[in-house]
């Protein structure tokens, strides 16, 4: 079974995308913020990281960097409220770059595109 | 030693040159705020009033993409009318105002008849055989058209309009673009156009291009930061919403697929709830902003219970939990100028950010004071986490917020309340020593001295 590493700070969404994500066949680990997930990314092997950027001045993309310095080789989807770090060369690191919407379509089809090249 | 002048157009009595005179009406009518239509008007006045230049008749035409459209035409229906214009304009001591009402009047009143005929005419500006005025606009010559009707460069329709054989065409230009030209006669008078005329009205035209260049260059760029601040609270805003937005989605769709789970239906429903309360604060808080009357009447009132009822507050109670707060008011505290509700709002936005910036258990006080006889004070001190100089600079900008869930717009209404209130917000801070923001109030006192 392949295993997702998601980070979102958002509770309902966590919720949310654990449920859903898991529905479609993964092992989900779902955490709140970067340390967590640091901690995760050492502690276990992923296939698959999943993660939101938040505001800057408080954690923004550099933590993204540190994540994206521990994983290797895993792939990782940036899944954000803010469309403009689209352009940030920082997040061009990141096999692919997901908007939040309405519906989770978008991000489940990246998911599936990354897991089975 | 330094000496010091302002000149003025008064200070231009009439036996200075007449050259003098209009250059100098022409380039402080600039300095006013006046349309880019009426300082054109003024610079039309210049050239054809008998004190000014003394043209009979002046025909404006504005470039608009690749054609030259005929936009304006002032002239006196008599020679007298031009001089009178022209003593009005050069009366020491008349305000500008007069000047424009002057003009406006005389446009309007020549709307029927002049500006109306020369509003169809429209001329290509980069066809091969340009016709006049586009000529001299394209080439960006003065031209001085004599025996017109036998010059193939003027065409029948604008010599019928004219009705003179004689006249002057000057160009209005910038560095890179076309922007217009001036038709100048003497149709009353039929004096001759002499090479005098024609170098002042030459220069009248230089100055205009370059008024209309730069004119036009500052209406643009107020659009470009008008529409870039649209884009940064449009960008802010859609932020704002995602989240929630994302959540309603996925929620409801998972309430569609499976019906007949009771125990999630309930779950999924409080979140749902939750997150639509969320947006509905985004847009309370946003109308909030955007509500502030800044011609609100000034009232005296006693700021302590303003703050006692902020305090009192159910969100503020519950935030302010496991904090001491310590409000102290020097007697005696004089009433303050303003209007309570949007004051006691500003309060409220101080005392959140305080609770946010800092760590449970931390101290936030709140000191008033009077301060001489016409002002007072109050502080909001934390002892929270402080700013850098980097955030301090910004946070009175529009949607600049630290806070994951800010609107950036908090402190922004605060200042907003102050300047209203004919107040100031200072602020101090030391990164991880806490803020102090200080409100300075006009105390009703003064008003009583005043009156």
């Amino acid at each position: 079974m392949k295993k997702l590493l998601i980070v979102e700070d958002e509770e309902a969404l966590c919720l949310l995308y654990k449920e859903e994500l898991e529905r479609e066949g993964y092992e989900v680990a779902a955490v709140n913020d970067a340390e967590q997930a640091l901690k995760a990314l050492h502690r276990e092997h992923f296939d698959l990281i999943i993660t939101d950027i938040r505001m800057p001045g408080r954690d923004g993309v550099e933590l993204i960097t540190q994540i994206m310095g521990q994983r290797k080789d895993i792939p990782i989807i940036i899944n954000t409220a803010y469309q403009s770090y689209r352009d940030d060369f920082m997040t061009w690191a990141a096999d692919a770059y997901v908007v939040k919407s309405a519906s989770l379509d978008e991000l489940k089809s990246k998911i599936k595109e990354m897991l089975n090249p | 030693m330094i000496e010091k002048y302002r000149f003025l157009a008064s200070d231009f009595q009439k036996e200075e040159q007449k050259e003098m005179v209009i250059l100098s009406i022409i380039s402080q009518s600039f300095f006013q705020p006046f349309s880019i239509e009426d300082n054109l008007l003024v610079i039309l006045t210049a050239l054809t009033s008998g004190s000014g230049i003394g043209f009979n008749r002046a025909m404006l035409f504005l470039a608009e993409g690749e054609k030259l459209r005929g936009e304006i035409w002032l002239g006196p229906s008599s020679a007298e009318e031009a001089n009178f214009i022209w003593e009005v304009l050069s009366t020491p001591g008349i305000g500008y105002i007069e000047i424009i009402e002057h003009n406006r009047a005389l446009v309007s009143r020549g709307a029927d008849s002049l500006s109306q005929r020369i509003k169809p005419l429209v001329y290509s500006l980069n066809r091969q055989d340009l016709q006049i005025p586009a000529l001299a606009a394209a080439r960006r010559e003065v031209m001085l058209v004599r025996e017109a009707r036998n010059e193939a460069a003027v065409d029948r329709p604008f010599l019928d309009i004219l009705g003179v054989d004689e006249f002057l065409c000057i160009p209005l230009f910038s560095r890179d673009e076309v922007l217009g030209a001036v038709v100048l006669d003497n149709a009353i008078t039929r004096r001759p156009i002499n090479f005098s005329d024609i170098k002042l009205a030459s220069l009248c035209g230089l100055i205009a291009g370059n008024y209309v260049s730069t004119a036009s260059l500052h209406k643009k760029m107020i659009e470009m930061e008008r529409m870039a601040a649209l884009g940064e609270m449009a960008m802010f805003i859609t932020h704002q919403l995602r989240n929630p937005v994302a959540a309603i989605g996925g929620f409801t769709d998972q309430l569609l697929k499976s019906p007949n789970d009771e125990a999630r239906q309930r779950r999924n429903l409080e979140i749902i709830r939750k997150e639509i309360k969320r947006l509905d604060d985004v847009l309370y808080r946003l109308a909030h902003f955007l509500k502030v009357d800044m011609k609100n009447e000034l009232v005296p009132f006693d700021l302590p219970p303003v703050l006692r009822s902020v305090l009192r507050s159910p969100d503020i109670r519950s935030k302010s939990d496991g904090y001491e707060i310590l409000v102290r008011f020097e007697e005696p505290f004089p009433k303050i100028l303003g209007d309570p509700t949007y004051i006691g709002e500003a309060l409220r936005n101080l005392l959140d950010n305080a609770l946010d910036a800092t760590p449970k258990g931390g101290q936030i006080t709140i000191l008033g004071h009077a301060e001489g006889k016409s002002q007072a004070a109050v502080e909001v001190r934390d002892t929270g986490r402080g700013m850098t100089p980097a955030v301090r600079e910004k946070i009175f900008q529009p949607f600049f917020s630290t806070k994951e869930k800010g609107m950036g717009l908090g402190l922004l209404y605060v200042k907003r309340v102050m300047d209203s209130c004919g107040g100031k917000i200072e602020v101090e801070s030391e990164a991880g020593k806490g803020t102090v923001f200080r409100l300075s109030f006009k105390s009703a006192e003064e008003e009583r001295m005043e009156a």
